[in-house]
């Protein structure tokens, strides 16, 4: 049994009706027939309740009976039999005074339960908000400080006026409820917030500790090993996974260019003998699943299979245009030197830019050492090739 | 880093003067013993106070510095590198400061250069690279890194199109300056920066010093923003 999201007050009615195949209508007066005998049906209706769960599903349940305008009403129609009963009770009937205690006490429940709704169970509902929850508060607050005031300086007080005090005292101290949803929440948030914050001074206080230790000998090791060798860049990718997760925080990584090529970096870097500089420059709107990011990821894993040592990769997103560089200090290659059969530079990154709209160039390196591959990808293509994939 | 030091101009001058300052004995001994031949350390420190009294003994050529120095009385949000250039970088016009990183952040290293250092170079390049780096910053020339010419192309807004409209101006970079960092940033040492532009190579490191007074000097918001929320590191 699921409660639907979209419902009048609980949606515990509806979600029994749909599992039992019964029509709602009948549901319902089942539910009141049988609160008639000593409350079980309201007892099963609060257990369902409390234990059925919502719809799966994402929106957040909208309920259609304003339920916290009816306890408030409930409310005023309780406090007014109980002003009818006192007549009564002045008249001398002395069983009228438990109908008339039992009278005002129901009608403060019920304001506090009405300021409990509002707080708690129609705070999150789009449709009404803190406008709504704020009406609640004070309309429920006026009610009991009139019956306060109405109370210790009624007629009733001067014949009882243990009972009236015991209820004027319920009435204030409703008031004080009605605005506990606050509380609760303020509380609540302010428990989360320190808890928070425990976590981000202890998060700096490792953070801080490492940094003066281990990323130090880690450092040292690297300038000890040489720069490609095998130590070193364990080392190197040792040290940028303890600096991602000390520095970054639990914020997932965003996939962008820049962030998806420097990943690609680092796994290169384990794999084969080389040391890859990535630099990222302006705000990359490039997708990591590109076409450019494809094609510069094919040169960097030919510049670390074929020239290892030191690669630079830049990377400039400019309104216009983004452009990658990848540059080794290999032996280089001339493009007319390769094999026709060998598809790796001609298809996967020149060819593959070609198709998408940007232009790529492989070229020797400056001063004819090494090789540079450059790619280019204007900027309004961007638009397109996200709306493809 | 190779690329960020071969701004050495391969003339090995008379030896450069260094003083080490590093809180780890660990890292001055193997960097000391790493050095080349033509580098004299004179001196070594490993906080703010020591690094103060030792610069102002050995009066060296260069300052080899950590950016993040113990010391008392640093103020928050500054790092003790920066704080040591300011405590004695006017009093001694004629050393130079080359800031030493652990991290290869460039935004870790702006305050330190801000307060003055001729460059950086990460703690995890090689001794040679070191000594060519010091070499170059004794030679009064910038160092400048891939990394940092990146951040700098970043901060002063190069990627959308700002340029500077007149040479004297500090919060954007000329044209040329742009061309020469974005090839700095593409791996190039400086002699292939000044073939590429059919420049000397002496006129590749008037810009790249240029570029340096202006990351020192100018009020971009982004720059004391990025040095400001990087506190940690």
């Amino acid at each position: 049994m699921i409660r639907p999201r979209a419902c009048v007050a609980t949606g515990v009615a509806a979600g029994m009706a749909e599992h039992l195949g019964w029509p709602v209508t009948v549901v319902r007066l089942a539910f009141a027939a049988t609160s008639l005998a000593a409350g079980a049906g309201l007892l099963l209706y609060v257990w369902l309740w409390a234990l059925t769960p919502w719809a799966p599903g994402d929106e957040r349940p909208t309920r259609r009976a304003p339920v916290a305008w009816l306890l408030v009403v409930a409310s005023t129609l309780s406090l007014l039999g109980a002003w009818v009963v006192s007549a009564w009770v002045l008249d001398g009937d002395e069983g009228g005074l438990r109908w008339w205690f039992g009278a005002v006490l129901a009608g403060v429940g019920l304001a506090v339960a009405s300021g409990a709704w509002a707080g708690f169970v129609d705070r999150p509902d789009p449709e009404r908000g803190p406008r709504h929850e704020l009406a609640i508060r004070l309309s429920a607050t006026a009610l009991l400080a009139i019956t306060a005031v109405a109370l210790v300086f009624g007629d009733v007080a001067h014949e009882y006026p243990v009972p009236t005090f015991a209820a004027a005292l319920a009435a204030v101290l409703g008031i004080g409820l009605v605005y506990a949803p606050t509380l609760v929440t303020a509380w609540r948030d302010l428990a989360d917030e320190r808890t928070k914050r425990i976590r981000e001074e202890q998060r700096s206080e490792i953070a801080a500790h490492l940094h003066d230790s281990v990323l130090q000998t880690l450092a040292l090791i690297q300038n000890r090993a040489g720069a490609s060798s095998e130590v070193a860049r364990i080392a190197r990718a040792q040290e940028r996974e303890l600096r991602d997760w000390l520095f970054d925080g639990d914020t997932p990584a965003d996939s962008d260019l820049g962030t998806d090529l420097r990943d690609f970096a680092a796994a290169l870097e384990i794999d084969y003998p080389v040391t890859i500089d990535v630099v990222v420059v302006g705000e990359s709107r490039e997708r990591a699943s590109g076409e450019v990011a494809a094609a510069a990821r094919e040169a960097m894993l030919n510049a670390a299979r074929h020239a290892g040592g030191e690669v630079s990769v830049y990377v400039e997103s400019s309104p216009e245009t983004v452009e990658v560089f990848v540059r080794d200090r290999g032996e280089g290659f001339e493009l007319g030197d390769v094999p026709g059969d060998r598809l790796g530079v001609r298809q996967s990154i020149i060819g593959r830019m070609r198709r998408a709209g940007g232009s790529g160039e492989v070229r020797r390196g400056a001063g004819g050492i090494g090789t540079e591959v450059r790619l280019r990808f204007p900027a309004e293509r961007l638009g397109a090739e996200a709306g493809r994939g | 880093m190779a690329d960020a030091s071969d701004a050495g101009r391969g003339v090995p001058a008379a030896s450069v003067r260094v003083v080490i300052v590093d809180d780890h004995s660990i890292f001055r001994s193997g960097l000391k013993a790493d050095l080349d031949a033509s580098i004299e350390v004179v001196g070594e420190a490993h906080d703010v106070e020591s690094a103060v009294a030792a610069v102002t003994d050995a009066a060296p050529d260069v300052v080899l510095l950590d950016v993040h120095l113990p010391g008392v009385g640093v103020p928050s949000g500054a790092s003790g590198g920066a704080e040591v250039i300011r405590r004695v970088g006017s009093s001694m016009p004629g050393t130079r400061f080359l800031a030493l990183s652990v991290s290869d952040k460039a935004e870790d290293v702006v305050g330190v250069i801000r307060a003055g250092a001729r460059g950086y170079i990460t703690k995890g390049s090689s001794g040679a690279d070191v000594s060519r780096a010091v070499q170059a910053v004794a030679g009064g020339d910038a160092v400048f890194s891939p990394k940092l010419a990146g951040f700098v192309l970043d901060a002063f807004g190069a990627a959308v199109g700002e340029t500077a409209a007149a040479s004297d101006e500090l919060d954007r970079l000329s044209a040329r300056e742009q061309e020469v960092m974005r090839l700095i940033a593409r791996g190039y040492a400086y002699k292939e920066v000044a073939a590429e532009l059919f420049i000397s190579t002496k006129t590749v490191e008037t810009h790249v010093s240029a570029v340096l007074r202006k990351l020192q000097l100018s009020s971009r918001y982004e720059l004391t923003a990025w040095a400001n929320a990087r506190r940690l590191l």
